[in-house]
């Protein structure tokens, strides 16, 4: 396993300017309010990618803590406080709060079996608040929600969203960075790669992996704020089961583990399932097929041919310099 | 309450027919198939059509359909699952719902996505003193204490269901040995597709049919696998009618509340007995 | 009968033998020793198809045979005993045999005759469940399931590992017998048992073959050997 090196301040700026201008030229055609929702999902699909990528952990009920912010944030705005930021914090909150008391269960195994269990809590929440939580949530008919100005900003208004949310884009990218490059997120990798050496190493995984599932279920509460405030409206849909689908197609085609990789994968599941209906009708078999060309083909995603690319092209140009052949360990 | 533990049964039985071919591939291939219920749903969409073809006479269509799928279900197996052994868990994930995403909307460009409502093929019902039952709830029941006594049968007398037993604990060593292990894995998984194909037969008529009914299903199959033990059929015997009842039991005070019933039973056990998988 | 030429296996991007190169004749027994992790088993386990070599050949009969599945192997008549000792143990004795037998089409009275040859105890607990044999008679058992249908190479992994003394004397009578009807390539780490049957005798380290002793002389230098294993 290579370390990353460690990146220059100016590297993760470019990397973040390339990723603001990228945003901000598909809004010209395809419109800020739905460059706006591609941006929430690819916020959540970095949270997601933080379990799968990173920790190497597939989970199929992510969409719970994305779920809990919306709510969190939308019956804020809807019974005490209508401020948007404020909001958002409290959409963290719970998605962190949540994540932190099941994560110490959940984070204790492995497999298919996290997988699966972190599926039955997504579908009791989406029970909980289709359900018995009526009463607060509103069931299947939802809650609107609207908040209101603050400071400079409009909630209301769709280039106000879409600049928050892009602002949020970033920042998450930049703080997803620091994370993994640090030397905890170091070690989570390395708690991918063979976790009982990490654990003979004399590391906490238990600690750290606990760590990375609160964050991850925090960022995902971020999205589901920021899609609150969007969408003005949740209901129980925001939390379906089924839907946790897309995030792992998302991050499987851009290529899990790379962040950059996570947040092309996000654009393009986004525009596919956007656009692709219009063009073809027969669009979920489309899908299917090309799922499977990419699990037989094509295993390191969108984002690995990209930097293999990238790699081979710095090797022709530098080769002057004498490049030697790396071996195989 | 005797209607309650008659529903508890019948659920059970559905479950458990749907459950024991999820529980075998994972058992023998250690592939999560998610594509499971695809054979269950094609197995009503089949029925519907082999009705029409056959003028209602039930039995004859619901072995017809059932038989349609095994060639399909061949396809999967030779195509996707068997590049599947040893994979990681997500890409059985996502090459298994990319095969349920195309089947559904096969179903759906086929058949249209607005639901078929079907009558039950034994209307009659059975009086027992100051009850009235269903007889076709009770039909089902017994074709699943049937299939119960025949895998027990097959497992223990036939040497198929020997190698299979075998392979379930040590598939090297019976592939050592000369046995093409991977030619058996696949009877198993066309057989478990069988199953849940007869499962979705002889569920449809009490049930709803719409395109999307077999991923309603599937999550309540992997909770019966789970509580019962993956690969452990005995296993999965009891954990189908065991949740069977929990969601008779459950339906009766809260309506809405049986799957998520299932769901924490299945939370629970996963807490306490993780899978190494 | 079994020709090696610089065989490479891997495991994913470890690289764990390096050229090896070898030949055994009809009717041999041979031995590799070495250190836990010269790869010694992965050795075996690329010559019986369970580990696909990234380069190299294996030639058995004169035929190449590397990259063949070990069903396909066992039914040309090489069989493989792992070291884990693993039997089928919700099965009888005599189910277990029965698998064997079945893959090859031996009849089952034949097959459990052969095995009961080697340890007529067996005869009392057929119908026991294979999973409460005890370690010595696991072994036992997985050397008389791979006798069944006669195969011409035995490839055993480390078969006294774990063993009582007494069992390993059984064991080792066993193995004698059986010189003249197969031949075999042994893992072990018990040099008495080395000493008393092999022809061969090859040491590995770190994936490579580095000595090949073919003197019984010098076989019988146990304190010697001993720094290699």
């Amino acid at each position: 396993m290579a370390l990353p090196s460690r990146p220059w301040f100016g590297e993760n700026l470019f990397g973040l300017a390339v990723v603001a201008a990228g945003f901000l030229a598909i809004a010209y055609p395809l419109s800020a309010h739905r460059v706006t929702d591609f941006m929430i999902f690819c916020i959540f699909a970095l949270s997601f990618d933080l379990l799968y990528g990173y920790m190497g952990r597939l989970s199929f009920g992510h969409l719970l803590y994305l779920g809990t912010g919306a709510y969190a944030a939308g019956l804020f705005i809807r019974y005490i406080d209508r401020d948007p930021f404020l909001a958002c914090l409290v959409g963290i909150l719970a998605a962190a709060l949540l994540g932190l008391l099941l994560g110490l269960i959940i984070v204790r195994t492995t497999g298919a079996c996290f997988a699966l269990i972190n599926l039955a809590f997504n579908s009791i929440g989406f029970f909980l608040v289709l359900s018995p939580l009526r009463g607060v949530t509103n069931g299947e008919d939802g809650i609107s929600v609207r908040a209101a100005k603050a400071w400079f900003f409009n909630p209301a208004n769709k280039i106000h969203m879409y600049f928050l949310v892009l602002a949020c884009l970033l920042a998450v990218l930049y703080l997803l960075k620091k994370m993994t490059t640090s030397p905890g997120g170091i070690l989570v990798r390395s708690i991918k790669e063979n976790e009982e050496r990490a654990r003979f190493l004399g590391y906490n995984t238990y600690l750290f992996k606990w760590l990375t599932f609160t964050n991850a279920a925090a960022l995902a509460g971020l999205a589901g704020a920021l899609h609150a405030l969007n969408y003005k409206y949740v209901n129980p849909n925001v939390m379906d089961a089924n839907a946790n689908v897309g995030v792992v197609f998302a991050c499987l085609i851009g290529g899990a583990g790379k962040l950059y990789g996570a947040l092309l994968g996000g654009l393009v599941y986004m525009i596919i399932s956007n656009f692709l209906p219009i063009y073809i009708q027969r669009w979920e078999m489309f899908l299917g097929i090309i799922l499977l060309i990419i699990v037989f083909r094509f295993d390191k995603g969108i984002w690995g041919y990209v930097e293999t690319g990238w790699a081979y092209l710095k090797q022709r140009c530098g080769n002057r310099e004498g490049l030697e052949e790396t071996t195989e360990p | 309450m005797i209607y309650t533990i008659l529903y508890g049964f019948t659920i059970g039985a559905i479950l458990y027919f749907i459950s024991v071919g999820l529980s075998l591939t994972f058992g023998t291939m250690r592939v999560i198939n998610f594509a499971h219920t695809l054979t269950y749903t094609l197995g009503v969409y089949f029925l519907i059509t082999t009705l029409a073809w056959f003028k209602g006479y039930f039995i004859v269509a619901a072995l017809v359909s059932i038989m349609a799928v095994i060639p399909i279900s061949y396809v999967i197996e030779r195509f996707v699952i068997r590049r599947l052994y040893g994979e990681s868990l997500d890409y059985t994930f996502i090459a298994t719902f990319a095969i349920t995403l195309i089947g559904v909307d096969l179903i759906k460009w086929i058949w249209g996505v607005s639901p078929y409502p079907l009558s039950e093929p034994v209307a009659t019902q059975l009086t027992l003193g100051s009850f009235t039952f269903p007889i076709y709830r009770i039909i089902i029941f017994g074709i699943a204490i049937l299939l119960f006594l025949g895998l027990e049968l097959l497992f223990s007398r036939t040497v198929m269901g020997k190698i299979i037993i075998a392979a379930l604990e040590d598939e090297e060593g019976v592939r050592c040995l000369g046995v093409k292990v991977s030619k058996y894995f696949a009877l198993v998984f066309i057989l478990g597709s069988l199953l849940a194909a007869m499962g979705g037969v002889l569920y449809a008529p009490i049930s709803s049919v719409q395109p999307y009914m077999g991923l309603s299903v599937l999550l309540l199959a992997f909770a019966v696998v789970i509580v019962g033990g993956m690969g452990n059929l005995r296993g999965t015997f009891f954990s189908a009618f065991g949740l069977g009842m929990v969601m008779a039991i459950t339906a009766r005070y809260w309506s809405q509340g049986a799957e998520a019933m299932v769901f924490i039973v299945m939370a629970i056990v996963l807490i306490f007995k993780p899978i190494d998988a | 009968m079994l020709e090696v030429n610089n065989l490479n296996a891997a495991y994913g991007h470890a690289r764990v033998l390096h050229d090896i190169s070898f030949g055994l004749e009809a009717g041999q027994t041979a031995f590799i020793i070495g250190r836990n992790g010269a790869g010694k088993t992965t050795l075996l386990k690329t010559i019986t198809g369970l580990l696909k070599p990234v380069s190299g050949s294996i030639r058995y009969e004169d035929q190449d045979i590397s990259g063949f599945p070990p069903e396909e192997l066992a039914l040309r008549g090489i069989r493989f005993v792992a070291q884990e000792k693993k039997v089928f143990s919700q099965l009888t004795v005599k189910e277990n045999i029965q698998i064997a037998a079945h893959a090859v089409g031996e009849p089952l009275d034949q097959a459990v005759a052969k095995v009961t040859g080697l340890y007529p105890k067996f005869e009392t607990f057929l119908n026991a469940k294979a999973g409460s044999l005890s370690g010595g008679q696991r072994q036992i058992l997985l050397v008389g399931r791979a006798l069944v249908g006669s195969p011409k190479l035995l490839l055993i992994d480390e078969p006294t590992q774990g063993l009582a003394a007494i069992v390993i004397q059984d064991i080792g009578r066993i193995l004698k017998r059986l010189k003249d009807q197969v031949s075999a390539l042994i893992v072990e780490q018990n040099l008495s048992m080395v000493k008393s049957l092999a022809d061969r005798l090859f040491i590995m380290k770190e994936g490579k073959i580095t000595k090949e002793i073919n003197d019984r002389a010098q076989m019988a230098d146990t304190r010697g050997l001993e720094e290699y294993v």
